[in-house]
């Protein structure tokens, strides 16, 4: 057994890092590399960077922004926004990034995970999703930060991303995210079968006891936070004090 | 991994001449891709025939991480049966297990014997991991380092006299990585 992993999840909206809930009502909450290099002092296991402006205005995130993190930071940095071809990841590589993330455009067209994959390794590939909840008890996939629902539902979508050999999922629930309110532990129990890969939770830690029900009840591999540790009073160091208190296996940092 | 270097004030570059590697106290081979994308592209900027020379004839230090590790092997299966250096001998191939997730993405033990220099200070802890593939050497007296997920145990650290590989990444993993770097340049420079 390998130890969870604690992401924080920056948000950016150009060079600056936002907060909203659920997916709306974002405020800035400071400086990317600055945050960066708390948390990494903290000790998380990596940091996941999204530019959620970046599909919508048809651009890509700001990678020397990934360089000045990577340059200061020694932990794993996934980064990503407005990704949609082999140059685009390339140039996130190049700036350093380890992982890329990708979003709106292989729901769209899945293929291009399979050439990604074939291009940098599985391993350096991460596929987010997503969902809200529908009227019948499941899940759409949302795109574009949200702000356009397409017509699959989220085990077709998880389907075709596992078939084109992605790396890592991350799964949000646009309804608890920035709640505060926990996760969604119903969506990652409903979902954890069809993901062979590393499954990371997002959306909705709002205390210890969020993310120790999160754990215990389903089997993710890692959780993604944001305004817990952004906007209220809590550390990674504490955090993982609290975990390995309640039998949630976590690295010492 | 440049600006981990850097830590220690050693002054490294990106090599992409071949005949500049022989200007270089020691060298560090890392690799993004798979195995046949990257063994393609050394050979596509000529460095394969030089990196062969100064490693194994000039005896030059070397230091391979996650792929670049993985390159020392005899052959390796991702993205298709490729050639490596063959600089120690052995296999790369799949971590097959459905007890446990592949890729191998996280935070995971080393355990090494404790007397190598390279862990030095460095007992049973925590590097940062991502691979589907690892090495499986010959020889287990090349092996250094284990690494258990799941039913297997990876291979994490290998080294055959100047020739030395981690499949985690030091560069990525905290303070303890950064003192395996400065264990690699404290013995080799």
């Amino acid at each position: 057994m390998i130890p969870k992993r604690i992401i924080p999840v920056f948000l950016l909206k150009g060079s600056r890092y936002f907060k909203g809930t659920n997916f709306k009502e974002h405020i800035d909450v400071g400086d990317p590399l600055s945050q960066a290099m708390i948390y990494d002092a903290q000790g998380s296991e990596e940091i996941v960077i999204v530019d959620i402006e970046a599909s919508t205005k048809n651009r890509l995130i700001d990678t020397s922004l990934i360089t000045k993190i990577v340059r200061k930071c020694r932990l794993p940095i996934t980064a990503g926004g407005g990704i949609k071809t082999i140059g685009d990841a390339r140039k996130c590589f190049d700036a350093g990034a380890d992982k890329i993330i990708v979003n709106s455009h292989v729901v769209k067209n899945p293929d291009l995970i399979k050439e990604l994959a074939a291009e940098f390794g599985s391993q350096s590939v991460v596929v987010s999703i997503d969902v809200k909840k529908n009227a019948n008890g499941g899940y759409d996939v949302f795109t574009f930060s949200g702000t356009h629902k397409t017509n699959n539902r989220v085990e077709d979508v998880i389907g075709k991303v596992v078939e084109n050999c992605a790396g890592e999922l991350l799964v949000t629930s646009i309804d608890n995210e920035g709640t505060l309110s926990g996760f969604d532990c119903g969506l990652y129990m409903k979902i954890r079968s069809l993901v062979p890969v590393p499954l990371i939770a997002s959306g909705g830690s709002g205390c210890y006891g969020h993310m120790v029900r999160l754990f215990n009840e389903t089997d993710v591999d890692a959780c993604g936070l944001g305004k817990m540790l952004f906007l209220r009073d809590y550390d990674i160091v504490r955090i993982k004090a609290y975990l390995n208190g309640k039998g949630v296996f976590a690295r010492d940092a | 991994m440049i600006s981990a270097f850097e830590f220690y004030k050693c002054n490294i570059d990106i090599a992409t001449e071949p005949e500049s590697l022989k200007d270089y106290d020691v060298l560090v081979l890392a690799g993004v891709g798979n195995f046949k994308t990257a063994s393609e592209g050394l050979k596509k900027h000529n460095l394969w025939n030089s990196l062969n020379e100064e490693v194994v004839k000039n005896k030059k230090p070397i230091l391979g991480i996650c792929l670049g590790m993985q390159l020392f092997a005899d052959v390796g299966y991702e993205g298709g049966e490729t050639r490596g250096f063959g600089w120690i001998k052995g296999k790369v191939v799949k971590i097959e297990d459905n007890t446990v997730r592949v890729p191998h993405i996280g935070w995971n033990k080393v355990v090494s014997d404790g007397d190598t220099l390279l862990f030095k200070g460095i007992k049973d802890e925590y590097f940062y991991f991502m691979h589907s593939y690892y090495f499986l050497p010959e020889n287990m007296d090349t092996v250094v380092a284990t690494t258990r997920y799941g039913h297997t145990d990876i291979v994490s650290c290998v080294r055959k006299d100047n020739i030395m590989g981690v499949q985690f990444h030091p560069e990525k993993s905290q303070s303890v990585g950064l003192k395996l770097i400065h264990n690699f340049m404290t013995e080799n420079l």
